[in-house]
């Protein structure tokens, strides 16, 4: 009988990862899933720091890391990194990517065709504009149904989950390269292959050139597909998923909201920052309320009972100078770089430690770049040494447990 | 020894109008006009109408100072009412008069005045019946609905989110109407009858002309943007620049003294939704009256009069009148509170100067000043004035400058004749049903556009394509964009979201902000770079009004805001 069990609250990037890393150090882990956060709205592109401020950078992952990731079966990491169309007319450069984006890196000097559909958002000629001269507008039929001209984007990519409707897709576009006065190296199309999983590399097989999806807006299908991925990969590691959401959280035992409480030797918090709903922002407007609030407060609070500080900058935050509440425009972009509102989390060690047998990952990480890869690779490392701390903590307690009972057979 | 007077010593030498160095321009117009707002565009429109020849200067974008960052009122002057019944009057004449010149730009703005339990309350209530019913003589001028006198049930029923104990309150009816899209069409008007309009170009000199043939004044200017120098040659000079008429006196060498304003910014906290069908009226902390009333899509609340000093075209709400606001409402309507604002917005009144005062006691009214006495006859500023009543000050300015200058005897035309998109409004779901467009982003277009929607939803049938919606929260379709950078003089993202109120929802532009831009750049010929550098500078604009105003739903958005632009866009 093993007490080696790790509570991971939080289901995104960060406490995926946190439970798989836990779980291949061989600790029993329990997964505490509250709902969609800020993952579920990730665009696919994966950086360790803002792509545009990460030249120089090398564009290599840890291999503890890309060991999980792959085993999230979902994105791909190239050598020497990714480049990535976005419909905000850019060609980004990125460290790897969700598997249904088209990596143009590999395409230098090819054309690249860029379909043409009237999909919210999408003008191709003005992204093949934007994009650069390998880019050409193609003619092609993408939408078999009309109420796939306003359909959200997840919505329009669930449709092709469907193999038969794959195959219609791969026709057009077969038929569009045909009809096509020059040669075509590459499509990119609209955010639309697939929930379930990327349907780009079954694509690009069907039609024989590289496809695959341009950056959209957040929301799109990239994180749900995150999302069943995270559900296979968890699936496969043998971790048990809890649905209800954390409400208190102390060394060794986490509360939820359907009045059960779960024991362990380490804890893993990983629900988020302002925009997963970790960390929550009080208004002065709604502290105003009724009257003043009896005592001072920071502007910032954690969303569950944790006996945790929040700070950024390194520090934890003070006691406010307002009871009326911090002027908003003194924490956030775009009025400051590097705004308190961007930095605010839970000030820890590198491997997540914040507490005895309570650790850290992802958004709710002070000072961390709120990235993909950052998140991943946080909940890797307070994975594992959340698995270490319990795996140490039950061997000293079974050998405390033998030491008292010397009669025991 | 004799003390010399301390103020002669610091008096400036007079000032005197300077005469153009370069040789006078052969570009000659009757009456040029500096500033782009209510009034400048009031006076180009009404001028071009009597058969002048007008070129309007303005700085920044049309409506970018008080006239597009007003309460978007077409009120009838009720304050007026004991100290001039004639403004009232005339007031509300005129509000009659816009409705037909622009009916569908216009919607009604019920508003609810709670009268709270206090000594003398009950008096108090009577005072305001009867003095709302000598305003009631005046509302059938402005199709007006009669005030009503409510008991407590009556506006709980009415407005239930009405709190504290009542005597009672009234009713009243005013008009609302987006100020941006007037000073446009007033613009445009001007434009389709010989005029011209150059916008986002400086004026930074007026000058006499060197030699004795032809019209008196050279006004220069030059383009911000393109750096293209525009020179004009003009009989009459019209400062209608506001806040700014100070400034733009000081370009011509004429004293500052004589277009004194007294700056009085006015900030307006905007809310997500339509929170309630009736405008409330409530008292702020310190006894002035402000309200939270619907308005267009969203709810307003408003305002503050605070002298200001500062920088005119960078002028920001701040957070500490946010609170100001928000704590006056919530004292009457609470549910303010938990509403998500979702953004501010800022303007200075070019109040007529006065000194000691309070803000609030401050006269609206408009004043013509004529600089002949300075030595420069022809040139005439406007000071002072409000959104409801620039039709009247534009008509008091033209019929002056086309009687004693231009010799043209044509009446003034402006409160017969319609503003372009006025001749009739079109039946919005029938457009939406024919051309494929969801029926709200049809109405919408319909209020912005009247009659010429149509024009609009040509495009469409051109190229259907262009009936995608880019803005989702107003909603405003492609066609609509292009149409505006093309038709409308619109050359950065915040001129269509002045315009069109593209990027001026819930999501502040995160969804709408770049592909504005890739078709503002398409249709401007610029680089595709040029667009996305707008689309960055529109939302970290837009960002920062709504930060003054944050709340734990709108910090979520701006943090979700700041994802997008990190993962697509580049560095904010």
């Amino acid at each position: 009988m093993t007490t080696a069990t790790v509570i991971v609250v939080g289901a995104g990037v960060a406490g995926t990862a946190a439970a798989l890393a836990a779980s291949r150090a061989g600790a029993r882990v329990v997964l505490v899933d509250g709902g969609t956060g800020a993952s579920t709205l990730a665009t696919g592109a994966l950086d360790f720091v803002p792509w545009y401020a990460a030249a120089g950078q090398p564009w290599r992952v840890p291999a503890d890391v890309a060991a999980l990731l792959a085993s999230l079966d979902a994105y791909v990491v190239p050598d020497g990194g990714a480049m990535l169309p976005t419909t905000a007319g850019v060609v980004r450069a990125a460290v790897g990517h969700e598997g249904a984006l088209l990596d143009v890196r590999p395409l230098a000097g090819k054309r690249v065709a860029v379909v043409r559909c009237e999909r919210p958002g999408w003008d191709a000629d003005a992204l093949a504009r934007a994009w650069g001269e390998a880019y050409v507008p193609l003619d092609a039929t993408l939408l078999r149904q009309v109420d796939e001209r306003l359909a959200p984007d997840a919505d329009f990519a669930a449709r092709h989950d469907d193999p038969a409707r794959l195959e219609w897709l791969a026709a057009r576009l077969r038929d569009a390269l045909s009809r096509a006065g020059s040669r075509v190296d590459a499509i990119v199309l609209p955010a639309s292959l697939g929930v379930e999983r990327a349907r780009a590399a079954e694509l690009t097989r069907r039609v024989g050139v590289p496809c695959g999806e341009a950056i959209g807006l957040p929301g799109g299908p990239s994180g749900l597909r995150f999302e069943r991925a995270r559900d296979r990969a968890v699936e496969a590691a043998g971790v048990r998923r809890v649905s209800a959401r954390a409400i208190r959280v102390e060394p060794g035992r986490v509360a939820t909201d359907d009045g059960a409480a779960l024991d362990a030797a380490a804890v893993v918090l990983a629900t988020g920052g302002l925009l997963g709903g970790g960390i929550e922002y009080a208004s002065s407007e709604s502290i105003l309320a009724a009257a003043l609030p009896p005592f001072a407060r920071v502007p910032f609070q954690l969303t569950i009972e944790v006996p945790l500080a929040l700070g950024a900058h390194g520090q934890p935050f003070h006691v406010p100078g307002s009871l009326a509440g911090i002027p908003p425009e003194s924490l956030a972009w775009p009025f400051v770089r590097d705004a308190t509102m961007d930095a605010v989390g839970v000030i820890a060690a590198a491997d997540g430690r914040a507490a005895e047998r309570l650790f850290i990952a992802g958004d709710l990480l002070a000072d961390a770049p709120r990235t993909w890869l950052q998140a991943f690779s946080s909940g890797v490392r307070a994975g594992a040494a959340a698995a270490r701390e319990a795996v140490t903590a039950s061997a000293s307690r079974s050998e405390a447990s033998g030491a008292a009972s010397p009669s025991r057979p | 020894m004799p003390e010399e007077p301390v103020s002669s010593s610091l008096r400036p030498p007079p000032a005197s109008m300077p005469v153009a160095d370069e040789p006078p321009p052969a570009d000659e117009v009757d009456v040029a006009v500096i500033g782009g707002g209510v009034n400048g565009t009031g006076v180009a429109r009404d001028l071009a109408l009597r058969g002048a020849t007008v070129a309007l200067f303005e700085r920044n974008d049309l409506a970018f100072g008080a006239s597009g960052n007003s309460s978007g009122m077409i009120h009838g002057g009720v304050r007026y009412l004991l100290s001039s019944p004639s403004v009232t009057e005339s007031s509300c004449r005129d509000s009659g008069y816009i409705q037909r010149i622009a009916p569908h730009l216009l919607f009604r703005m019920p508003f609810l005045m709670p009268v709270r339990k206090a000594p003398q309350a009950r008096l108090m209530f009577e005072l305001i019946d009867a003095y709302f019913r000598a305003y009631d003589d005046y509302q059938p001028l402005k199709r007006g609905e009669p005030h009503c006198r409510l008991d407590a049930s009556d506006l709980a029923r009415l407005e239930p989110g009405i709190v504290g104990s009542l005597v009672g309150g009234i009713s009243f009816d005013e008009w609302g109407i987006d100020g941006a899209r007037l000073c446009v069409l007033n613009a445009l008007d001007a434009i389709e009858h010989g005029g011209r309009v150059h916008v986002h170009t400086d004026v930074d000199s007026i000058a006499r002309a060197p030699d004795g043939e032809g019209p008196r004044y050279v006004v220069s200017a030059r383009d911000r943007f393109t750096g293209a120098r525009v020179r004009v040659r003009a009989h009459v000079v019209v400062n209608a620049t506001g806040a700014w008429s100070p400034i733009t006196a000081s370009l011509g060498g004429l004293p500052q003294t004589r277009v004194r304003i007294r700056p009085g910014k006015g900030i307006h906290v905007v809310l997500d939704r339509r929170i309630g069908n009736y405008g409330v009226i409530s008292e702020a902390i310190d006894r002035r009256q402000i309200f939270v009333y619907p308005w267009q899509n969203v709810s307003i609340v408003g305002t503050t009069d605070d002298d200001y000093y500062g920088d005119l075209d960078d002028v920001r709400a701040t957070s500490e009148e946010v609170r100001y606001l928000v704590q006056g409402v919530a004292s009457v309507f609470p549910s303010v509170r938990e509403a998500r604002a979702i953004g501010t917005y800022a303007g200075v009144r070019p109040t007529i100067y006065a000194y000691g005062p309070n803000e609030d006691a401050l006269s609206r009214e408009h004043a013509i000043v004529d600089h002949a006495p300075d030595g420069a006859p022809g040139v005439y500023s406007m000071i002072g004035g409000k959104l409801a009543s620039y039709r009247i000050f534009a008509q008091e300015l033209s019929d002056l400058v086309a009687g004693r200058e231009l010799q043209i005897s044509v009446p003034c035309s402006t409160h017969t004749r319609c503003l372009p998109g006025g001749e009739h409004v079109p039946d919005a779901l029938e457009l939406a049903a024919k051309h494929a467009l969801t029926p709200v982003a049809a109405r919408r277009l319909v209020f912005r556009h009247g009659s010429r929607a149509l024009r609009v939803l040509e495009r469409v049938a051109r190229r259907p394509v262009e009936r995608e919606v880019t803005c989702p929260c107003e909603p405003v379709i492609e066609a609509e964009v292009r149409h505006v950078v093309r038709e409308e003089m619109a050359r950065t993202v915040d001129d269509v979201a002045r315009r069109t109120r593209l990027g001026l929802g819930a999501c502040g532009g995160m969804r709408c902000a770049a592909r504005c831009g890739q078709i503002l750049a398409h249709e401007l010929d610029l680089v595709p770079a040029e667009g996305r550098r707008m689309a960055r500078e529109f939302l970290e604009r837009q960002a920062r009004t709504r930060v003054v105003g944050l709340g734990p739903e709108q910090a979520r958005q701006e943090a979700l805001t700041l994802a997008h632009v990190r993962a697509s866009l580049g560095e904010p």
